[in-house]
């Protein structure tokens, strides 16, 4: 059964003096149970806009989202959100961040303490439940970030470019990670990147999305079990496979800031 | 404030790196050099009032001056007009805090009160406070009453507009993810927004703290029965210098302590996060 499904979704932006921008035409998914998904695109076509539009932060134009069967109208309890530069408030510790969610929905302190337990040891965030995010790495906040949205135990989590301002290092610890705890959690996960190596090294599918006003251009299954070799020829061929019908569907388009 | 705890944290490896020693050994030669100018200058004064080279009328002696000092705090003069004045300060400078942080969270959560109100505001903050302070006297008489609303006025449109600039300045991101997690208007005003405005908001109370001693000296001098203001026009009608430069030293001092116990509490807020 699909988690999420995408009927002929449509977003237009109004403009200044009646100008629309159309970035979203005509777009159809589904995502499955359990399955992890990447979306990737040209800078602008609206990646973000169909994740927030999930997330129930942004209104669509036309067309429905269902998640389980239900409209999204709104935020819900059963997506979880990570912002690209984990957006953590700055006057709450570590453990206070993680604990925001909870403390909205009031769940109790008792409670509390046990799930954040959990979370800051899964995400090795040990020894710094009592520090302020000024106070942390980039990597760890990013991590705090996923805890934060993990918490609260939701079905779907949302991930737009995560690990887009850490180093390569960084990042490539924190995709190991994230198949961990993936394959822990058993989570749907629909993440936004513009690194296609990171996609074909995570996703079961990756989507590749039109320039704007943008559609799903094609879809690629990557039908190999974890772990995954990043060095693997057929990753490899996947990869070069995205990046050339993105530099096919973006000919007419401004240069393109992709690399492989 | 911005700039002192900036230039702090420039100076930290400097002092770290080993050559501490000497850029410490420089501020103190520098700090000397300070220190010997004040006692020069002080040193002038005491010769050339005590020596009549200037008038006593015009200058007073740093002796005189702690002499007058001691006067009207033992025989009891002080007192009552310093307790008056502080707590029309108090009163005037406390209302002034919760009305402007009161509509400017208002302003906030209802955008549409702002656009209603903003004009009205921008209005009466534009006339010169002191301008009105006949009306004010008029209205309020010249007592305890006319004094706390001068200051109000004074004050409280400094901490509404940095409330709310604080507030404006909350990051989408911030309240994105209060939205997420399906915080209520309460919620995201009190756990989000505010916390993001503080380090704003602390930036108008101390800038209100300072222009409040202002108002309230400015108008004891206009009218009033007591007060330092009508203690320090006093003085000067009959002559009495040494208690004239009193009056403005102690009412600097208090000037001084005031922002000083704002800067703390906001300290004690803010600085386990705030870099700034
Ligand atoms: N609030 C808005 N108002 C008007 N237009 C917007 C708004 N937000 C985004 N857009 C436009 O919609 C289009 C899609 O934006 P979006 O941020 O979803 O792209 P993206 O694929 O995430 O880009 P990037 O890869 O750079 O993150 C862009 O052309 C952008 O200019
Ligand atoms: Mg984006």
């Amino acid at each position: 059964m699909p988690t999420i499904k995408i009927n002929k979704l449509d977003k237009y932006y109004p403009g200044e003096n009646g100008e629309t921008t159309h970035a979203l035409k005509d777009i159809n998914l589904e995502i499955q149970d359990g399955e992890f998904v990447c979306i990737v695109g040209p800078s602008g076509c609206g990646k973000s806009t169909l994740l927030e539009i999930v997330a129930g932060l942004l209104e669509h134009t036309d067309g429905e989202v269902l998640l389980d069967d239900i409209p999204v109208n709104g935020t819900s309890r059963d997506i979880g959100v990570v912002f690209q530069d984990a957006s953590l408030y700055p006057w709450k510790t570590i453990k206070k961040n993680i604990a925001f969610g909870m403390d909205i929905s009031g769940v109790p302190k008792k409670e509390q303490e046990e799930r954040i337990a959990k979370y800051v040891k899964m995400m090795n965030l040990s020894g710094f439940e009592n520090k302020y995010p000024s106070q942390l790495s980039g990597g760890m906040r990013q991590r705090a970030g996923i805890a934060r949205a993990l918490v609260m135990n939701p079905k779907v989590i949302l991930m737009d470019e995560p690990f887009s301002a850490v180093d390569h290092l960084t990042r490539c610890t924190l995709q190991e990670e994230l198949i961990r705890i993936r394959q822990e959690e058993k989570k749907t996960v629909l993440f936004v990147t513009h690194d296609i190596n990171e996609a074909v090294y995570l996703a079961d599918r990756v989507i590749l999305l039109s320039p704007r006003p943008s559609t799903v251009q094609e879809e690629y299954d990557i039908s190999i079990p974890h772990p995954r070799k990043r060095s693997d020829e057929y990753l490899v061929q996947k990869a070069a496979e995205i990046v050339a019908a993105i530099s096919i569907g973006a000919d007419k388009q401004e240069a393109v800031e992709y690399y492989i | 404030m911005a700039a002192k705890s900036r230039e702090s944290v420039v100076l930290q490896p400097v002092s770290k790196s080993g050559t501490g020693k000497a850029s410490k050994r420089n501020i103190t030669y520098i700090n000397v050099l300070q220190v010997l100018t004040v006692a020069a200058l002080l040193g002038y004064m005491e010769y050339a009032v005590t020596s009549g080279k200037i008038n006593r009328i015009f200058m007073a002696s740093p002796s005189s001056i702690v002499e007058e000092a001691f006067h009207i705090a033992a025989d009891g003069t002080l007192w009552p007009h310093l307790i008056l004045t502080l707590q029309e300060v108090l009163v005037g400078y406390a209302l002034a805090a919760g009305v402007g942080i009161i509509v400017g969270l208002i302003w906030t959560m209802f955008p549409k009160t702002e656009a209603y109100g903003n004009v009205f505001c921008s209005a009466i903050m534009a006339i010169p406070k002191t301008a009105i302070l006949p009306l004010l006297i008029l209205w309020f008489g010249i007592g305890f009453q006319s004094k706390v609303v001068l200051i109000f006025l004074f004050s409280v449109f400094q901490i509404l507009y940095s409330t709310v600039t604080g507030a404006k300045q909350c990051k989408i991101e911030y309240l994105k993810v209060a939205r997420v997690f399906n915080a209520t208007k309460m919620q995201t005003v009190f756990k989000v927004m505010i916390p993001a405005a503080l380090p704003s908001m602390f930036n108008g109370l101390r800038l209100a703290a300072a222009t409040a001693l202002t108002g309230v000296v400015f108008s004891e001098m206009q009218s009033a029965k007591a007060g330092l203001g009508y203690l320090l026009s006093e003085s000067q009608n009959l002559l009495n210098t040494p208690r004239m430069f009193f009056i403005i030293i102690l009412v600097t001092l208090i000037s001084v302590c005031f922002v000083k116990l704002i800067a703390a509490i906001e300290y004690l807020l803010c600085h386990r996060w705030s870099r700034v």
